[in-house]
């Protein structure tokens, strides 16, 4: 070997007893990074685990039948899950039926009107909505959406859009205020913050010269959002639309005060109905274990588990094209 | 067309102006970035504009067709004269306005949709065309732009597709696409390569014979090749405003001479 001066030997020995001690702390940060990930990896597929073996029961029992019947009988141990899932999804629809427009209305208005100040205060609000506890939004729907729909909304929609042939069985039955519509509508405005913050992001994120360009071809707020703004922002919309369904099919305290929680399937959305997520919380506290009843639950959590992933999943993909392009 | 007759600025030949801005001013906020312009810009002439960075080239470009309308916290006072109107009055259409005063960007910016529909969104936006009319319409602008015979059999494929030169060719069609009377360039080439440069540069030749343009640009070869006339902006005033040939061979003011010369800027 070279040999070198002792001063650079000696400076380099310094240098090299930082660098190790570097190292060390870079070693520990990285294990524990490590295993901080596999932990949630080992979270989720201990979930997994629990649910379908604890579902396997009333799966073995009742077979693919499990998923269409409608059945839900403690008593003659008779369960399947499609009133709950016919539930859940009816909800999420009613919920993006109402939620996306709103969304949309409001992500337009902060973005291409309001005044700066004025769109940091309902944005300020708009993430403050995301904030509140579900429970919170169940006992107002309870106390106040379920009474305002019974005596204002239902009675009046029955009354002009009952007779109406085809879509007219929608909106028929007594008008308990307890139903799949107000479920729907509860879920709509709590899902509105989500769609809304992804929807004001993407508006805010395209290039001010390709609207200008269309302003500069003469054309309005309006028709650049709608030929413009909207196509580029497509995927993302969409991820972001995805994003508030999947939160909408799990939803569960709110739901359960006010959707009625009867175990029937019918046309009216007035009428009531449950949800899984619903279903599993009001029959819970009441199933012994081992017994069939918690095994069908646990089933229902693992059907609920997978429509949720399949929801996420389609969301991570527009999203992610979303922002390729 | 034009019916106003104004004195030139410079105080020599009387010209019958596309444009003229009479003692304009504008703020960003509290940033006085135009201080009293006058500036005319002849119609079928091309109209250079040069300055350094941020000396108010482009905002004067966006003042034209009231682009800064879309932003709150700026303002214009002033005048500028077309066909008889001041365009910075309140009453005004801008929608219409923009239809007749076009505009092309720094780069190019295709909307996210076929080449057919870049050129055909404009003209949707103002007027009714059967699909034969619109087809011959397109085909018009596209050939007006020597994009015809590159693009003819892809029409309904993406504009993004189509290279940095042909985007910013297919912009100017889809800008003179809805008949404008007036096209405002800003720094049309500043992101394209020498060849696709050169193109554009020799259509603006071709155009200015139906359209008054104005241009600004960087590049002062770019000026004195294409302008007919070319003013120079400094620190938002406008120092001098002269034909292409004299402002490039004897500047009157000693601050354009500075800049031509390559002391600043």
């Amino acid at each position: 070997m070279m040999e070198l001066p002792s001063t650079i030997t000696a400076r380099d020995g310094v240098a090299m007893d930082t660098n190790a001690r570097g190292r060390f702390g870079d070693l520990v940060f990285g294990m524990l990074a490590r295993l901080a990930g596999w932990f949630i990896l080992l979270v989720m597929v201990g979930i997994v685990i629990v649910l379908v073996r604890g579902g396997w029961q009333a799966f073995s029992a009742f077979g693919p039948g499990f998923i269409t019947s409608t059945a839900w009988n403690p008593i003659s141990n008779h369960f399947g899950a499609a009133t709950s899932i016919f539930g859940t999804l009816v909800t999420t629809l009613i919920a993006l039926v109402f939620a996306v427009p709103l969304a949309f209305g409001v992500a337009f208005w902060l973005v291409e009107m309001a005044s700066p100040a004025l769109a940091r205060f309902i944005e300020t609000a708009v993430q403050l909505l995301a904030a509140v506890p579900s429970i919170i939004f169940g006992m107002w729907g309870f106390f106040i959406v379920v009474p305002f729909m019974a005596h204002y909304i239902e009675p009046v929609v029955t009354h002009y859009l009952g007779h109406v042939p085809g879509i007219g069985q929608l909106f028929r039955g007594a008008p308990y205020g307890t139903g799949l519509l107000s479920g729907g509508l509860i879920l709509a405005i709590m899902i509105t913050p989500f769609i809304c913050s992804v929807m004001t992001d993407v508006f805010v994120s395209i290039p001010a010269v390709l609207k200008e360009s269309a302003f500069g071809l003469g054309a309005t707020r309006w028709e650049v959002m709608r030929q413009v703004v909207l196509p580029w922002s497509r995927q993302a919309v969409m991820g972001g639309i995805m994003l508030g369904t999947g939160r909408a099919l799990g939803e569960t305290m709110a739901v359960t005060f006010v959707i009625g929680n009867s175990n029937r399937m019918g046309w009216s959305l007035f009428a009531p109905g449950n949800t899984i997520a619903s279903l599993i919380a009001l029959e819970f506290p009441e199933s012994s274990a081992g017994s069939l009843k918690l095994s069908a639950l646990l089933a229902l959590g693992a059907i609920l588990m997978i429509i949720s992933f399949i929801t996420l999943a389609c969301s991570r993909i527009f999203l992610q094209r979303g922002t390729s392009s | 067309m034009n019916k106003i007759i104004m004195d030139d600025p410079m105080g020599r030949d009387t010209v019958l102006p596309a444009l003229a801005i009479r003692n304009l001013n504008f703020w960003y906020g509290g940033n006085h970035a135009l201080k009293d312009i006058s500036l005319d810009f002849p119609v079928h002439q091309v109209t250079g504009m040069i300055g350094p960075s941020g000396c108010g080239k482009s905002t004067l470009l966006r003042v034209l067709n009231r682009m800064y309308d879309l932003y709150p916290g700026q303002r214009a006072t002033g005048e500028v004269l077309f066909d008889g109107r001041n365009i910075l009055s309140p009453g005004l259409d801008v929608n219409v306005l923009r239809s007749r005063i076009g505009m092309v960007f720094q780069k190019p910016t295709p909307f996210p949709m076929s080449i057919y529909d870049n050129i055909a969104f404009g003209v949707r936006l103002h007027e009714r065309l059967s699909r034969a009319d619109m087809d011959q319409r397109v085909e018009g602008v596209l050939r007006r732009v020597a994009l015809w015979n590159e693009v003819k059999d892809r029409l309904n494929a993406s504009a993004a597709a189509l290279s940095g030169g042909q985007q910013q060719r297919l912009c100017i069609a889809r800008t003179i696409a809805t008949r404008p009377e007036v096209i405002l360039l800003d720094e049309p080439t500043s992101a394209l390569d020498p060849i696709s440069t050169a193109r554009i540069e020799e259509l603006l030749d071709e155009l200015k014979q139906e359209f008054s343009i104005a241009i600004v640009t960087h590049n002062l070869q770019q000026a004195a090749r294409c302008a007919d006339r070319v003013a120079f902006c400094y620190m938002g005033e406008l120092v001098e405003v002269d034909t292409a040939d004299k402002m490039f061979t004897a500047p009157h003011a000693k601050r354009t001479q500075d800049y031509i010369t390559g002391r600043f800027g």
